[in-house]
């Protein structure tokens, strides 16, 4: 293993996965982080979608709302590479690898509701969209400031140094997380998960929890 | 706040809030630029290659900066360098940096390519994640 500026960033390094000047790592808590997203993904790989079901008012009739064929093909897919995408957001050792890997989880999960036939939900992924596009302006932002200021993007070398990321930058990528993963705006949260086909769209939900512990994470640690 | 349509409003209030309080932080209290960058970029406005030349010498030895030397053992081996219509355009006038050509682009290639290879991958495989949207969604139209 070699000389690291920082020997711990929130606990001890259990793994170190150099990729040149961008060093991924696990410690306890994005090790836990990583599994939960592992799993998640794996239950995609596996699992049938479920089928929601809506009741016709006043009989006993009951419609099965299917996921199949190309539609069920793209949208696993498109779940197993949010998933990928979170586990590296999850594990990355670098400020702007890990917005890459943030905005990529933004793509997937427009990917994700793209292929449903519904107005309502296609204009909600619509909107997101929009917001998730928008978001890209703060946290390549922050990213930038975090050059500027300190002369260096690694995680390691910024919480040796700690504090150095300026409040800004900070602030700047919580609120491009909060607009890739849709923290706040539980309405939209809502709207897409009204689509069916359970285990893929839970991923949106998923990935966008993982980002905001990791992102939080950051933040206190640089 | 609770209606759809209301939230990319909602989200440009956000941005654009909190970009007036950076922009009145910065004016109140300067963050300095810190002058040992990583990633050293100089402007020489004299250069053919302006605003990309990022020095570095074509088949020499280039000094190039790493955060973890020990990971990128071939540091500085692979120089900087032009395909022969690039280093054409370069000498036949001055404005090759302005124009989209894809063309290897001498030392931000070595940096890029090198010692931050994990990110040109997740941009490439953001591009394609967008391309398989835009072409599933293409395709589906014709089925119809």
């Amino acid at each position: 293993m070699f000389e690291l500026a920082s020997s711990s960033i929130g606990g001890q390094a259990l793994f170190v996965l150099p990729f040149g000047d961008i060093v991924a790592y696990f410690s306890p808590f994005t090790a836990a982080l990583f599994l939960f997203a592992l799993i998640f993904t794996l239950v995609c790989i596996y699992s049938r979608p479920e089928k929601s079901m809506d009741i016709v008012f006043g009989t006993d009739a009951l419609y099965a709302k299917e996921v199949t064929g190309k539609d069920l093909h793209f949208r696993r897919f498109m779940a197993i590479a949010c998933g990928i995408a979170t586990m590296g957001a999850v594990t990355s050792g670098d400020v702007f690898n890990f917005t890459l890997f943030v905005s990529m989880v933004g793509v997937c999960i427009i990917g994700i509701t793209a292929s449903v036939k519904n107005s309502q939900v296609q204009n909600t992924a619509f909107n997101y969209g929009i917001v998730a596009m928008l978001a890209t302006i703060p946290l390549f932002g922050a990213a930038a400031i975090t050059l500027a200021a300190t002369g260096t993007l690694s995680i390691w070398e910024l919480s040796a140094m700690a504090p150095a990321m300026p409040w800004i930058a900070r602030a700047l990528i919580l609120v491009g997380v909060m607009g890739e993963g849709m923290a706040p705006f539980y309405v939209a949260k809502a709207e897409l998960t009204r689509a069916p086909g359970a285990p893929y769209v839970l991923m949106i939900h998923v990935s966008s929890l993982l980002m905001f512990l990791r992102v939080v994470e950051i933040i206190l640690t640089v | 706040m609770s209606d759809i349509d209301n939230l990319i409003a909602l989200y440009s209030v956000i941005v654009i809030a909190l970009a007036a309080i950076a922009l009145i932080s910065f004016i109140a209290v300067p963050i300095g630029y810190e002058d040992t960058q990583i990633y050293p970029k100089n402007i020489n406005t004299s250069s053919s290659l302006n605003p990309y030349d990022r020095g570095g010498e074509p088949f020499g030895t280039t000094e190039v900066m790493a955060q973890y030397p020990q990971n990128s053992p071939n540091l500085g081996s692979v120089t900087a360098y032009l395909t022969p219509l690039s280093a054409l355009m370069a000498v036949s006038n001055l404005y090759l940096g302005t124009t989209i050509v894809s063309h290897p682009g001498g030392i931000i290639d070595e940096i890029l390519y090198n010692t931050r290879g994990m990110d040109t991958i997740v941009e490439t495989s953001i591009l394609f994640t967008a391309f398989a949207i835009a072409s599933f969604l293409y395709r589906r139209e014709e089925e119809k």
